[in-house]
């Protein structure tokens, strides 16, 4: 099991992680952000690439 | 960001080889379109923007403060400005880029700034506060980012440009209407079809002397003339170094009589790469994600060339082809583009209108090749799809 956060007072809503880890992120209806808080190991790529490419750097994979 | 990127790629895909990751800048890797925004707006420090380095899993030895001066390509070894030299088997040149400086008749140092590290948003931070008055010169996303950002903390903004309409090279003329309309009706004033001919002041800037004529008082002056590429250390070895450096679609760096050199790399923003599809020529490309995606592809190139079929998602023959993508806050107005809009030979609105949230795509001989649009993420995100580069 691997833990995400989302700093959401520096997330944009750009939407760059939903391409990388389509599982985990998403923008809702009023284009904001929405994740799973957990999620299964087999996602921890698309999540490391999540934060690569995030261009508010507001990702994070918690211990 | 290049650098650290392709150094995360090499480990991630197997490299187990020596990584030395050489910057002329003091500080580890930190992220900079924050420099623009936040760190001036509010109280942020370096940590806040500086990447997280997993320094277990990168084993890189990091030189910081040390800019390279020379390569020595016959001898595979570059030369600090320590004078300290490091042999390499590959090299990854990810120098990025410097501002444009202007020179004036009266070429007073006190009262101007520029917009690349951050040092350069600390010092400027340092010198702001609400009243003062700031000429930017340059209407491009910097210019553009930095007159809402100090517009917003309360300062008088008068920003310079030689172009009609901001950003219409890049977006076209409407589009560029609607961003200039917005800053305007924030209260930012615009001098367009303008330059500046020279500085007003004795010791420091004081004021600025318009093309037209008219006198620009102010304190502080923000030169957003757009970048150079730090390419001078590679000079004498033959590299082909016309705007920026050339390489083939692997990223791997041209000699000037066309050949490709195969231990030697250039990403980010310095790379002008070929497109993989298009003849067009090489084009070098300034947003963000360029140094992001060029340095995971280089990582795999190298780890591929040291051990080949050890790397799992390396296609022989691939040819780097990244969409291309940027975005620019300014005041409320947030834009999100993909693909290359400047390519394009047709603009049209493919959704919304003017005036509130929509968004333009940029067609080349039918073909979709950009899109742009204030507001309407997830539409704009929907259409990314469906470019053709």
């Amino acid at each position: 099991m691997i833990r995400v956060y989302v700093d959401l007072s520096k997330c944009q809503h750009y939407g760059q992680c939903v391409f990388e880890a389509p599982n985990i992120f998403k923008l809702n209806d009023e284009d904001k952000l929405e994740y799973a808080a957990t999620a299964d190991d087999s996602e921890l790529l698309n999540v490391r690439e999540a934060i690569d490419v995030c261009p508010m750097q507001a990702i994070k994979l918690v211990d | 960001m290049g650098g650290l990127r392709a150094a995360e790629s090499l480990r991630r895909s197997g490299f187990d080889g020596q990584i030395n990751l050489i910057g002329a800048e003091p500080h580890l890797p930190y992220n900079r379109p924050p420099l623009s925004k936040d760190l001036l707006a509010k109280d942020k420090t370096l940590a806040d923007i500086a990447f997280p380095i997993h320094h277990g899993e990168l084993q890189a030895n990091f030189v910081l403060g040390n800019r390279v001066e020379t390569l020595n390509l016959e001898e595979s070894h570059v030369e600090l400005s320590s004078g300290a030299k490091y042999q390499f088997d590959y090299l990854v040149a990810a120098t990025g880029l410097r501002s444009r400086q202007m020179s004036f008749p009266n070429n007073l140092g006190r009262g101007r700034y520029s917009l690349r590290t951050y040092d350069d948003a600390r010092s400027l931070r340092d010198s702001l506060a609400p009243g003062k008055r700031v000429v930017i010169l340059g209407a491009g996303f910097i210019g553009l980012e930095l007159a809402a950002t100090l517009r917003t903390l309360g300062c008088l903004i008068d920003v310079v440009a030689v172009e009609a309409i901001p950003l219409a090279a890049i977006l076209g003329n409407e589009f560029g209407d609607e961003v200039r309309r917005r800053h305007v009706n924030e209260g930012v004033r615009f001098h367009l079809e303008r330059s500046i001919v020279d500085l007003i002041g004795t010791r420091e800037v004081e004021g600025v002397l318009l093309s037209d004529g008219t006198e620009l008082p102010c304190e502080i002056l923000i030169e957003a003339v757009g970048s150079l590429p730090n390419i001078e250390w590679l000079s004498g070895n033959e590299i082909e170094l016309s705007n920026g450096v050339l390489t083939d679609q692997t990223l791997r760096v041209m000699s000037e009589s066309g050949t490709s050199y195969q231990h030697v790399f250039a990403i980010g923003d310095i790379a002008r790469f070929p497109y993989s599809t298009r003849s067009l020529p090489a084009r070098r490309i300034e947003h963000w994600n360029i140094p992001i995606e060029s340095a995971k592809w280089v990582g795999r190139q190298i780890s591929h060339h040291e051990k080949p079929g050890s790397v799992l998602e390396f296609k022989q023959g691939e040819r780097f082809n990244p969409l291309p993508s940027f975005w620019s806050d300014q005041f409320s107005v947030s834009i999100l583009s993909y693909g290359e809009p400047t390519l394009a030979d047709e603009c049209l609105l493919i959704e919304g209108e003017l005036g509130n949230e929509f968004i333009m795509g940029y067609r080349r001989a039918g073909e979709l090749v950009g899109v742009a649009g204030i507001g309407m993420r997830r539409e704009v995100n929907k259409l990314r799809g469906e470019i053709r580069l």
